[in-house]
């Protein structure tokens, strides 16, 4: 039950910071300020589903890194493709 | 023990592989004096196994493979193995008539019209031979010694899902025939084979054919996609007892680092491909851009897979000269640690040097000298191997058989092609050097060069896969003609280095050389007819072989017979004792998994492969093949559109139809293939570092979601390239209003919810709390696209269409492509709810984890994408 309890809390901050995502859009920040919280907090709800309802928390690390490596490729490719170009 | 143990093949007949260690069979390829491995003949009745196992083993697999249905429904990787190394040199022969076509069109230099190819027949020859030979050659041809190899010298009963390697096979022959069909729908794609945008757009390359063209190779990335994840986990999860990944032999460590290089690579070369296809059918705007949005970002998303390519094609290659050089030469490689360690820095820098192919576009200086310094800086690990490999025939005793000329053939040709590729590495060379032969010459030393030491496998092999003997004089012949006409044919090139690329317009005082290139291309070409005489009739009146005609084998493979069983091992392999010994299954792994009977639809679970083939008469599966036949009309229909309409006509409908059955055809046939019971080996049995402890399953599921990744990755970078491109703060988002896109993101985050409270009702056996909460998911999925579809028809309305501009192209594409993803996710789904209906995964709830695993990724995008499209 105590599982339960937890995801549903998971679930109620995701929800929340969803809605917070949006309301940062309205609150009239500078862009890259507005950018910056916005992007942080999609990767901090990414980074709860991954590690409670993928429950990556619990398997061996080996499964976190696997993705990581693919994390690090797309980036990599986004990152230098566009500074290519700047 | 010395080099001159005398037992050579069938003189030790009847006296091996007892259940202890074979003799000389150590992990790794062993010491370097190590014991003549063992003859014995080749029938299997002398293999003393215990038990139920022997009949498996010796009545298996001859009397049904002389059958048609045998070939089409099978799913053991020897097999397969087998069909994918015919296939490939179907294509082999198909790349080779193009390149004789070239060399004819190339004999003098030549006007448009004069010659046998007319100028777009050229442009499609070249193309075309170059997109044959890269993917349906050459890392097919690699890969069916791999599926053949690899399980056995990691002692592997099979892959991890053998009806998915089966679909790779096929999905592989029906993206090939795919590419076929494309010559005879009004002409092939024609814009080379790195398909350059704008050239690759219905503008320039307006044939249906060159839709065709494009979308085998979607259906070939898929292929090999499925191939990558079940290679992986099999070879993370199946070694052996005590085979660790130091231990693991040469060749499966390159097959290792190849996969692991196109499990990434690959899948930015689907999103660039889906892209493409999209631009073509759909009609979005990605690549007409005259922005660097437009042509460099092909560019960049091609070459980021382009480059992993080079080596994904040469490792199998290097893999093989490594092995056969210990073989040939009776010592164990020089410097093997550091060989691998080297094979390992190579597959990561392999990733960030592909900008050396952009050297004479619009990049920045910087970026360009960076990746001058990552290219040069990938030579030296190739240094380090090709010095270990010369050390080690300095080190042995070179034994001159055919496998070794063409390795060491192979080894030459690439120190050439390797040393003239860092010629193109540095920037300035390469303002001159691109777009010109120089170029041609370099890559097909290097891939060619490869090609030989396949070739070398494929002699290496052949007694382990027919259990015969091939001509050994008839073999060097071959070596002897292939190797002056592979030099005649590619050398000439270097001398005639300014003949521009891709044209058969060139300065006359070349033309000597080209006549030469020429006469070198027939002459190679024409060395492979006295290898097909060669193997077609050794592989009926061969002599016959035991477990090994080589005396200083010392792999896996060659400790069982020549053909191996279905089985492959007269027992559980070991090295726990540092040699090769067969441990009783009974006592092993019996009954160890009998509770998971149940399957799935990634090639299901299973209970011992072995004791249940008295259970099953058959072990294959329709299944992959049907979904490749569909999935080939599938395409086939796909190719008929042409930037949102169907072409006119009689035609149009036949796509429409070819389509809509190719559709259906994957859908039964994959609902099928769930129901179908089938077993699959399950790994863990013994070394499975870094997955301990982790199920094959959920293993193959992460990898494959990691290739997703990039998938995402590149469409998402796709769109953050394109607005730098564009200035990133000029660009709107393309829906005004932010609430549609939110109220989605509740309704799949919820989603993501209710599959959580799915796996928790199926872990308390709660039925009634399965269904309930998948058919919860289920309505939030459709809400979510109901949801999605209102908001497009809002923006259909008020004339904001897909093919609009860049802007509205990134925007339906990306979020389309995540759409995509839910309906899949959806089928699965409901698929999940219908068996959880009859009360199934409350004992085995692994399903429903994996699809879980799954929903929440398409969940984690949908977090990355609502801020990217609908808020920043």
């Amino acid at each position: 039950m105590t599982h339960t309890k937890l995801y549903t809390a998971i679930f109620a901050v995701l929800f929340v910071s969803a809605t917070l995502q949006v309301l940062v859009e309205f609150a009239g920040l500078a862009y890259w300020t507005a950018f910056g919280i916005i992007v942080a907090l999609s990767a901090f709800k990414a980074v709860l589903v991954a590690a409670y309802f993928q429950h990556l928390r619990f398997e061996p690390r080996s499964l976190t890194y696997v993705v990581f490596i693919g994390l690090a490729a797309a980036l990599a490719l986004t990152l230098a493709a566009s500074y290519s170009i700047l | 023990m010395t080099d001159e143990d005398p037992t050579g093949p069938e003189a030790s007949a009847g006296e091996t592989t007892r259940d202890g260690p074979v003799n000389g069979n150590e992990a790794d390829g062993g010491t370097t004096d190590g014991e003549a491995p063992d003859g014995g003949t080749v029938t299997g009745e002398e293999i003393p196994v215990e038990g139920a196992v022997s009949d498996a083993l010796t009545a298996s697999t001859h009397p049904a493979r002389s059958t048609v249905r045998h070939w089409l429904t099978t799913t053991n990787h020897k097999d397969v193995g087998i069909l994918y190394i015919v296939t490939s040199l179907f294509f082999l022969l198909l790349g080779g008539v193009l390149a004789w076509l070239m060399r004819i069109q190339l004999w003098e230099p030549r006007a448009v019209g004069e010659g046998i190819l007319g100028a777009m027949a050229y442009n499609q020859a070249v193309s075309a031979h170059g997109l044959v030979m890269v993917f349906w050659f050459l890392s097919p041809f690699a890969f069916g010694f791999a599926n053949y190899v690899v399980p056995l010298q990691m002692g592997a009963d099979d892959l991890a899902f053998p009806r998915l390697n089966a679909l790779s096979f096929w999905l592989y022959l029906s993206s090939g025939l795919l590419f076929v069909a494309s010559f005879f729908q009004g002409g092939t794609f024609a814009g080379g084979w790195t398909m350059y945008a704008p050239l690759n757009l219905p503008t320039f390359t307006p044939d249906v054919g060159a839709n065709t063209a494009i979308l085998a190779l979607v259906l070939f990335v898929v292929s090999v996609t499925v191939s990558s994840v079940n290679f992986l986990t099999t070879m993370h999860r199946m070694r052996a007892e005590g085979l660790t990944l130091r231990r693991l032999p040469i060749f499966s460590w390159s097959i290792l680092l190849t996969v692991w290089m196109m499990l990434f690579a690959f899948a930015a070369l689907l999103a660039a491909l889906l892209i493409l296809s999209s631009d073509r059918i759909l009609g979005t705007a990605y690549f007409v851009q005259e922005t660097a949005g437009g042509t460099l970002l092909w560019t960049h998303l091609f070459w980021f897979f382009g480059h992993p390519e080079v080596y994904i094609v040469f490792f199998p290659a290097l893999g093989i000269m490594a092995e056969v050089f210990q073989t040939f030469t009776g010592r164990r490689i020089v410097g093997r640690k550091w060989f691998i360690a080297a094979m390992v820095l190579v597959a990561l820098q392999s990733f960030v040097v592909w900008m050396h192919h952009m050297f004479l576009t619009g990049i920045n200086l910087e970026i360009k000298t960076l990746f001058m310094v990552t290219t040069i800086g990938i030579s030296l690990p190739f240094d380090l191997m090709v010095f270990a490999l010369i050390y080690t025939l300095v080190k042995g005793r070179v034994r001159f058989t055919t496998p070794f000329l063409f390795a060491f053939g192979g080894l030459v040709l690439f120190i050439l092609g390797g040393i003239t590729g860092v010629f193109l590495g540095a920037i300035v060379l390469d303002y001159e050097f691109r777009g010109t032969y120089w170029v041609v010459a370099h890559f097909h030393y290097v891939m060619v060069g490869g090609v030989t030491a396949l070739v070398g496998g494929l002699y290496y092999w052949f007694p382990k896969i027919t259990g015969r003997m091939y001509d050994e004089f008839l073999g060097k012949v071959h070596f002897a003609v292939y190797f002056v006409g592979f030099n005649l044919l590619y050398f000439p090139m270097f001398v005639a280095w300014e003949t521009p690329r891709r044209v058969f317009q060139y300065d006359a005082w070349m033309a000597p050389w080209h006549k030469l290139a020429t006469v070198g291309a027939f002459i190679l070409g024409l060395s492979f007819v006295i290898m097909f005489y060669n193997l077609t009739k050794s592989a009926f009146d061969g002599e016959r072989v035991g477990n090994t005609p080589w005396e200083f084998s010392r792999t896996a493979e060659w400790a069982v017979p020549s053909p191996p069983p279905t089985g492959n091992f007269p027992g559980v392999p070991s090295y726990s004792d540092g040699h090769l010994s067969f441990r009783s299954r009974e006592a092993t792994d019996g009954g160890t998994s009998a509770e998971s009977r149940s399957t799935q639809a990634d090639g299901g679970v299973a209970v011992d492969a072995y004791t249940d083939e008295h259970d099953h008469a058959e072990h294959g599966s329709v299944w992959p093949l049907a979904v490749s036949v569909g999935a080939f009309l599938l395409f086939l229909g796909l190719s008929g559109i042409r930037e949102g309409s169907l072409v006119e006509g009689l035609a149009g409908a036949f796509y429409l139809s070819a389509a809509v059955v190719g559709g259906l055809l994957v859908l039964g046939s994959l609902v099928s293939w769930a129901i179908e019971p089938f077993d699959a080996p399950e790994g863990g049995f013994g070394e499975a570092w870094p997955f301990d402890g982790v199920e094959n399953g959920k293993v193959g599921m992460w990898i494959f979601l990691a290739s997703d990744v990039v998938l995402f990755g590149g469409f998402i970078g796709a769109y953050v390239f394109t607005r730098v491109a564009a200035g990133w703060v000029g660009w709107q988002p393309v829906p005004e209003d932010p609430v549609p896109g939110l109220v989605n993101t509740y309704l799949l985050l919820a989603s993501s919810f209710t599959v959580v409270l799915a796996l928790v009702a199926a872990q308390k056996e709660h039925r009634g709390g399965v269904v309930a909460s998948l058919t919860a998911t289920i309505v939030l999925g459709i809400g979510f696209l109901g949801n999605k579809a209102q908001e497009w028809q809002h923006l259909f309305h008020t004339g904001v269409e897909p093919t609009a501009t860049i802007q509205t192209s990134t925007f339906f594409l990306t979020t389309g492509l995540h759409a995509a993803h839910v309906i899949a996710g959806l089928i699965g789904a409901l698929y999940l709810l219908g068996r959880s209906l009859g009360g199934a995964y409350l004992t085995d709830h692994r399903p429903v984890e994996y699809f879980g695993l799954y929903w929440h990724f398409v969940d984690i995008v949908w977090l990355f994408l609502f801020p990217l499209f609908y808020i920043l």
